[in-house]
Order: structure tokens, then C-alpha cells, then sequence
């Protein structure tokens, strides 16, 4: 089955969307600790979205390591499901 | 492999009771804030759940739910022949609980009884073990009784669970099938999973542990999530392998009723019809078990009248353990439900 791919643009409007944050306010060094909404239920949403959009399942060790957007990125990008610039 | 085909008991009826205090997360929840409450109760589903009080157990519960069944069914105790009592919160560590129910409930003493320690998945389980002990000749019913106070071993202080449980018993009446009908079971475990949902102490690996937070319940909820996404769809799939049927031949799935974002991410995953995939977490919390039962006493099932419904159960959870039954509900099965304490008017109505 092939993956949806997206921007990096529209994958940081995702990742706004999916912490109801506003796109303009976050970039690839936001960490999660200024996101309020990235907590343990915004980790669920957050799979849930991966899983939904991506067909991406991340484990319990790539979740512990996800401290900041462009961590995020990084998963995307290794399940192919980031476009290249 | 237990993908198991069995000949079909008879449900001659369920009965469902869950304590009539009601929790309502909003108005009730102190402890997190406002906004903390909003957000874990709009992303569980859980607006209200029925919890016991400090002197309600299991035992009270489905002593309550197997009460109204007797009565709708006008069923005389001592045709019980065998009783089993699915739970993870038995009244006491020994004796079983279901040895207290046989003397409660005023079945003969020459009724089998013995407890199953099994949680979310423990009703379709318990549903095997009934239509295997009513294949061989001998037994004239069996009741299965499931119950769970899972509010009881949530920590307060933990948003992820406090607000999530429910309470409820549950009572079946099984009975040797009449018309040659097959029930369907596909069972399946993980303990590699053991520590995803755990109470480590309190057991006699650590039976005095001073640290009482290791008496409540730790869930690790990303891997929960993982692991219904895992296991739901294929067990879903082999189960309609199993039985020759497909998705459309299925009139209800009735999911345990874990959690509503995953159950919708799921409904959503495996594709089924979200009308025929009832949810009643909303007013009853998870109660582990015992929510399959309860899902189909109070999930408002539009049953067929001039047919058996085809209804596919699916527990899964705390061990790791899952499993589906496929089985059929006759026309003239009762369900019926009671709040507990027992005694207000108008209550025990049957559908």
C-alpha cells in the first residue's frame, strides 16, 4: 500500500492541528514542553493520527523518544511519509 | 490454536445491575481542574459511571443482576447445575466468590461453582467454558456470572483511569442449544504484555507492599492503544473466517467498552457501520468484563423478531487477552437490568 506523503509545511499544520495549536506558532525546534495539549492523551491523538492519516505505528520506545516537532518530522520521514523539500 | 467451533447453547436471558450512585465526571470530579476534566472525559467518552459504594462488592453486583434475571425468567435456583464466576475483584482472595453466590443465591450443593480470573476479555471467555461444559449431556444450566468494581482499584489521582471506570455485575443463563446451531470462539494471549495493565501488588508476589500506589492499577495507555489496534482487526477477520460469515451476516458488534477515542479509531480502522457497533460508555464508564454484557441490555439492540441476532462479542485487555465469541440471541432471550441496592419502584424491567 503506498503512503500518503506530505510536505513539511502541511505535516507542521498537521501536527499544529492535531495539539490545537495554531500553525504559525510552531516549527521544527518547538518543544513539547510548550505545547500544552502534548501530554499523555495528546500522545494517543497524536498515534491515532499517525496510524489514521500515515498507516504509521510508532512503538513505546519511538514515543519516549519524541521531545519536539522535528522529532516528529523525523518519523515521518522514516516511514516515507515525508515529501522532499 | 483456540479457533474453536462449539455446538450452541441457548441464552435464555442476561441480566445486567450496576450500583445506582452515579459519578458524574463534571459535576463530581475533584481533584483536576475544570478544563483537565473536560479534555480526559471528552477524549474517553465518559460522562457518567455507576460506582459502588464502601460496602458494595462483586458479589452484591451479580447477586443483583442474576436476582432480576431468575425473576423475569421465573427460573428455580436448583436447576442451576454449574456456576462460573468471571472477576479480578473477588470479594476475598479465598474463598472463591462464586462459592458465596451458590449459597446466596440458593443453588443446590450439587452445583459445580469455581471463579475465572480473567478481566476485560473474561465475559467471551466465559461464554466458551459455558457452551463447552453444556456440550457434554448432564448439566440443565449453567450461569455465568461476570462482574467487576474496577473503580475500586483506580488511584484518584491518576487522570488516565480515575475517570474512566464503571462498575457493574452481569448474570447469563445458558441453557443446551435446541436447533443445531455452531457458536464461534477465537482466543488469544500475550503475557508479554502483563505490565501494560497491573496491580503489582496486593498478590503474593508483594502482599504488604508499603507503597500504596502499587495497590492501584498502572496503566501504560500508549501501549494499550497499540495493542487493541493490533489485535481488534484480525481478530475481527479470523473470527468471520471461522464462522464462513462476513461483516454484513453480523447485526451488532458489541465491543468491551474500553475507551471511546480508541473504539471510534477502531470503528473507523476496521470499517464497520458505527449503528450496529453500540456504545454506552458514555453512562457507564469501562467496566471492564462485564461492559460486553452490559452493552447488550442497555446498548437499545434492535433485535430481530422472526430471527436469532448474530451479535460477534470482543473482549480485550489486562493480561494481554482477547477474544471474540460469535453467537446468536433468540428472538425470546431476556435481557433485563437492576441498579444496586435492590428496591426502588419500577426497577428490574426486562426488553
Amino acid at each position: 500500500m503506498s503512503r500518503t506523503r506530505i510536505s513539511r509545511k502541511e505535516a507542521l499544520a498537521w501536527i499544529a492541528e492535531t495539539f490545537s495549536e495554531q500553525p504559525e506558532t510552531l516549527d521544527e525546534g518547538t518543544r513539547r514542553e510548550r505545547i500544552p495539549a502534548w501530554d499523555s492523551l495528546g500522545v494517543l491523538a497524536l498515534m491515532a493520527g499517525l496510524d489514521e492519516k500515515f498507516d504509521i505505528r510508532i512503538s513505546e520506545k519511538e514515543i519516549g523518544a519524541l521531545n519536539s516537532v522535528g522529532d516528529i518530522l523525523e518519523v515521518l520521514k522514516r516511514h516515507d511519509a515525508l515529501a522532499p523539500d | 490454536m483456540a479457533s474453536l467451533t462449539t455446538a450452541a447453547p441457548r441464552i435464555a436471558g442476561i441480566g445486567t445491575c450496576v450500583p445506582r450512585r452515579v459519578f458524574d465526571n463534571l459535576r463530581d470530579a475533584t481533584g483536576f481542574g475544570e478544563v483537565e476534566v473536560r479534555k480526559v472525559t471528552g477524549m474517553a467518552g465518559v460522562a457518567r459511571r455507576h460506582v459502588v459504594d464502601g460496602a458494595t462488592c462483586t458479589t452484591d453486583l451479580c447477586f443483583g443482576a442474576a436476582g432480576v434475571l431468575f425473576e423475569a425468567l421465573r427460573v428455580d435456583p436448583a436447576t442451576i447445575d454449574a456456576l462460573v464466576l468471571v472477576t479480578q475483584t473477588p470479594d476475598y482472595i479465598m474463598p472463591s466468590s462464586s462459592c458465596l453466590l451458590q449459597q446466596r443465591l440458593g443453588l443446590s450443593k450439587e452445583c459445580a461453582a469455581f471463579d475465572v480470573g480473567l478481566g476485560c476479555s473474561g465475559y467471551v471467555y466465559g461464554l466458551w467454558l459455558a457452551a463447552s461444559m453444556l456440550a457434554a449431556p448432564g448439566l440443565r444450566r449453567v450461569l455465568l456470572l461476570n462482574g467487576e468494581t474496577p473503580t475500586l482499584y483506580a488511584d484518584p489521582a491518576d487522570r488516565s483511569v480515575s475517570l474512566l471506570f464503571g462498575d457493574a455485575g452481569s448474570a447469563t443463563i445458558l441453557e443446551p442449544g435446541r436447533d443445531g446451531g455452531r457458536w464461534h470462539f477465537v482466543l488469544r494471549t500475550d503475557g508479554a504484555g502483563r505490565r501494560d495493565l497491573i496491580i503489582e501488588a496486593g498478590g503474593f508476589r508483594d502482599r504488604f507492599c508499603g507503597e500504596s500506589r502499587k495497590h492501584f492499577v498502572a496503566m501504560n495507555g500508549s501501549n494499550v492503544f497499540n495493542f487493541t489496534l493490533d489485535v481488534i482487526p484480525p481478530l475481527i477477520e479470523d473470527t468471520l473466517r471461522l464462522s464462513g460469515r462476513s461483516a454484513a451476516d453480523i447485526d451488532y458488534f458489541i465491543l468491551h467498552q474500553s475507551n471511546q477515542f480508541i473504539m471510534k479509531h477502531l470503528i473507523r480502522k476496521v470499517g464497520l457501520a458505527p449503528d450496529r457497533v453500540p456504545l454506552i460508555l458514555g453512562e457507564f464508564g469501562n467496566a471492564g468484563g462485564p461492559s460486553v454484557p452490559l452493552t447488550m441490555t442497555q446498548g437499545r439492540l434492535v433485535r430481530p423478531e422472526r430471527r436469532p441476532a448474530s451479535l460477534m462479542l470482543l473482549g480485550y485487555g489486562v493480561g494481554l487477552s482477547w477474544g471474540s465469541a460469535l453467537v446468536d440471541l433468540a428472538p425470546d432471550a431476556v435481557l433485563c437490568h437492576t441498579e444496586w441496592p435492590l428496591g426502588a419502584p419500577g426497577e428490574g424491567g426486562g426488553n
